[in-house]
């Protein structure tokens, strides 16, 4: 492997660890704050379809106590995807250098 | 220099037994050429000697052995074999009783200047960029053109004025040049964002380096043992012996007259190679040169040096190789601690010796003050600082290095250019190193050009001004990584990120299909069907988790493309 390649694949990838935890903060904290925005506008009835949510999140409804409960499970959600995104990016990369050694 | 015009290769003299001498001499022992070399102190290495005071040994201002030359390398092993360490480089910078760590990273960057005075720069920095100076002649046009006028303020101005005793604006821009190219913010940036990368260091540019090499005691074991060999294999190395009459008669040197002890010895010269001032060179000419290259010799400039090198009582004071002192309230200019360069530097544990630099000119007062009240300001400055009490240091001593380093001022290039073209009129006679050639050249340089001297002595026919005159600095990465590495820093891969995206969410649509399905409830499924509004043929059905799998990756696809090639190119407009 040339220095070239060497630094090129070794630059061009993503730490998964750090793309799970990006992935997780907005995640989590996408489902806190628009939980917490319709909480705030209040009126008769609250997020009926945000509510369905709580479908994939078990111990989710929008609450406060909710939104706590949706930041942990937009958070997991995030991470797993953050995880699979940081993945095949790297995979990706992997297969591009490999291509380039073979020219 | 062509070698069919040495009459007796036996009497080959060189003049200074520095790095660039002893490298001659040593190129031509290999040869079986004994030179004879005359050396004006009574130890070698010149201005790169080390200086033994009660057993404590200090460097003149710390000599990294480190260089991209192999075949310098290889010498450099050959002589010292085990005693050549491989020492770590820590270095920062002193300003504003603050330590910014050197290379920048830019947390403590940030941390030491406040995200306000961060701000300023990077303003101060694009405001450069979008104006850039029409012409760059002084070095702060070459500093400011490439950091901003506030980091320049910051980081360069006061250091560099007390290291050359006159104002940036009256220093060429080919010292910057020279001694820091390739060094910009975009580098500074680049090198601090790799290593919070955890890439591999050796991308990092010339005053980055991490590890140098370094002799046991000091430099000066590597002259010594080099002078040693070369008085073993029949060299002729006179301490002590200082050349006062380079005697020429048909454009050729015809002999040397040197004193030692006070008595004048004159010797025949078959070929002179000297490392000695260029200036001095001139000067020393019999005949003298014609007023032209004497004045030109005049018009060079020079800076001086002083060495106040302290004992003090304590076995760890700061844990840096040395640090460059930009507080203007002090005189000093750097603080090396001997000690963290080899330990063995220091003879007694517990103690530490710090070599305290300040620069001058011999026409300065401080010149000739007493060594006692150079150390009693060393003590107070360094007090002042916070680095060590006063009460600390046992004792001291004061080294005086004259003509230290070759000043770029506005006037040096046609000065050299005069002498250079009388000094090309002898057959004989080769310039080498440092001082012989008036260029700023680090010890492999000067080494290299000693080396050359003796191959156009062996029949080579090297151009030896042109020795580190390449546009690139020679501790700077090879061009082909370098752009390697801006590729990888400016890019995320659009394909990659693409791909990512695709996978990531056209897996998550279709289980989330799945998975609503799996749960039964109306209303959820129904809530989820509006998504038939944006991918076509979409239903929550097994089928539709199909559609949605393609569909969404295709959108991922896009969207993750177009992100990486968005975030490419705004990185490009900020760094470039």
């Amino acid at each position: 492997m040339t220095n070239k390649n060497a630094y090129l694949s070794a630059a061009a990838r993503l730490q998964k660890m750090t793309m799970c935890v990006t992935f997780a903060v907005i995640g989590g904290s996408l489902v806190f704050l628009v939980t917490a925005v319709l909480l705030l506008k209040g009126g008769e009835s609250v997020g009926p379809h945000l509510a369905l949510l709580g479908q994939y999140f078990p111990g989710y409804t929008v609450s406060w106590p909710g939104s706590l409960v949706g930041f942990f499970w937009g958070a997991l959600l995030g991470g797993i995807l953050g995880f699979i995104f940081g993945s095949v990016y790297n995979k990706v990369i992997d297969l591009k250098t490999n291509n380039t050694h073979l020219q | 220099m062509n070698n069919s015009h040495i009459s007796d290769t036996n009497k080959v003299c060189i003049i200074g037994a520095g790095p660039a001498g002893l490298a001659a001499a040593w190129e031509l022992s290999k040869n079986r050429i004994p030179a004879r070399v005359f050396e004006t102190l009574s130890v070698p290495g010149g201005i790169a000697r080390t200086e033994v005071h009660q057993g404590f040994r200090a460097d003149l201002g710390g000599h990294r052995f480190f260089t991209r030359i192999p075949m310098l390398n290889d010498l450099w092993q050959e002589i010292l074999g085990d005693d050549f360490l491989l020492r770590p480089r820590l270095s920062r910078i002193l300003y504003r009783n603050k330590f910014y760590n050197y290379p920048l990273q830019i947390r403590n960057v940030l941390s030491n200047m406040g995200i306000i005075e961060a701000s300023l720069c990077v303003l101060s920095y694009l405001r450069v960029k979008m104006f850039p100076p029409e012409e760059i002649i002084t070095f702060e046009d070459w500093i400011t053109a490439r950091f901003g006028s506030r980091l320049f303020k910051m980081f360069f101005k006061t250091y560099t004025e007390k290291v050359w005793g006159i104002p940036c604006a009256s220093i060429s821009a080919d010292w910057a040049a020279q001694r820091i190219k390739n060094l910009s913010l975009r580098e500074a940036v680049k090198n601090a964002l790799m290593n919070q990368a955890g890439l591999d260091r050796k991308t990092s540019v010339t005053s980055l380096i991490e590890q140098f090499h370094y002799p046991r005691l000091g430099p000066g074991m590597m002259w010594e043992t080099l002078a040693e060999r070369l008085t073993e294999s029949g060299c002729q190395v006179e301490f002590g012996s200082e050349v006062i009459s380079i005697n020429h008669q048909d454009n050729r040197i015809v002999s040397l007259t040197s004193r030692r002890n006070g008595t004048d010895v004159t010797c025949p010269v078959g070929a002179c190679i000297s490392s000695m001032p260029l200036s001095e060179l001139v000067f020393s000419m019999n005949p003298a040169p014609p007023d032209e290259v004497l004045n030109a010799a005049r018009g060079l400039g020079y800076r001086d040096y002083i060495a106040v090198n302290l004992i003090i009582d304590e076995s760890r004071i700061f844990p840096d190789n040395w640090i460059y002192v930009h507080d203007p309230e002090v005189e000093l200019g750097r603080i090396q601690n001997y000690k963290n360069w080899s330990p063995e530097m220091v003879p007694v544990p517990g103690k530490t010796v710090l070599g305290l630099e300040y620069f001058h000119f011999e026409t300065d007062p401080e010149w000739n003050w007493e060594d006692e009240r150079l150390i009693e300001r060393g003590k107070e400055e360094l007090n002042k600082l916070g680095i060590a009490k006063t009460a600390r240091v046992e004792s001291g001593w004061v080294t005086r290095v004259p003509k230290a380093y070759p000043v770029y001022d506005s006037r040096y290039k046609d000065c050299l250019a005069v002498i250079r073209n009388y000094l090309e009129g002898f057959e004989n006679l080769q310039a080498i190193g440092r001082n012989g050639t008036h260029r700023y050249n680090n010890m492999d340089h000067s080494m290299l050009s000693g080396i050359y001297a003796a191959s156009n002595i062996l029949g080579e026919n090297i151009n030896l001004w042109d020795v580190n005159t390449e546009e690139e600095y020679h501790e700077t990465v090879d061009a082909s990584l370098e752009e390697a590495v801006e590729l990888v820093l400016n890019k995320i891969d659009p394909t990659a990120a693409g791909a990512g995206a695709a996978v990531t969410l056209g897996l998550f649509m279709s289980l989330l299909t799945l998975f609503t399905l799996y749960l039964g409830d109306e209303s959820t499924k129904y809530t989820l069907s509006l998504l038939a509004n944006y991918f076509y043929g979409y239903s929550v059905s097994w089928s539709g988790s199909a559609v949605i799998l393609l569909e969404s990756g295709l959108a991922g696809f896009l969207g993750g493309s177009v992100f990486a090639w968005m975030r490419n190119t705004i990185m490009r407009i900020i760094i470039s």
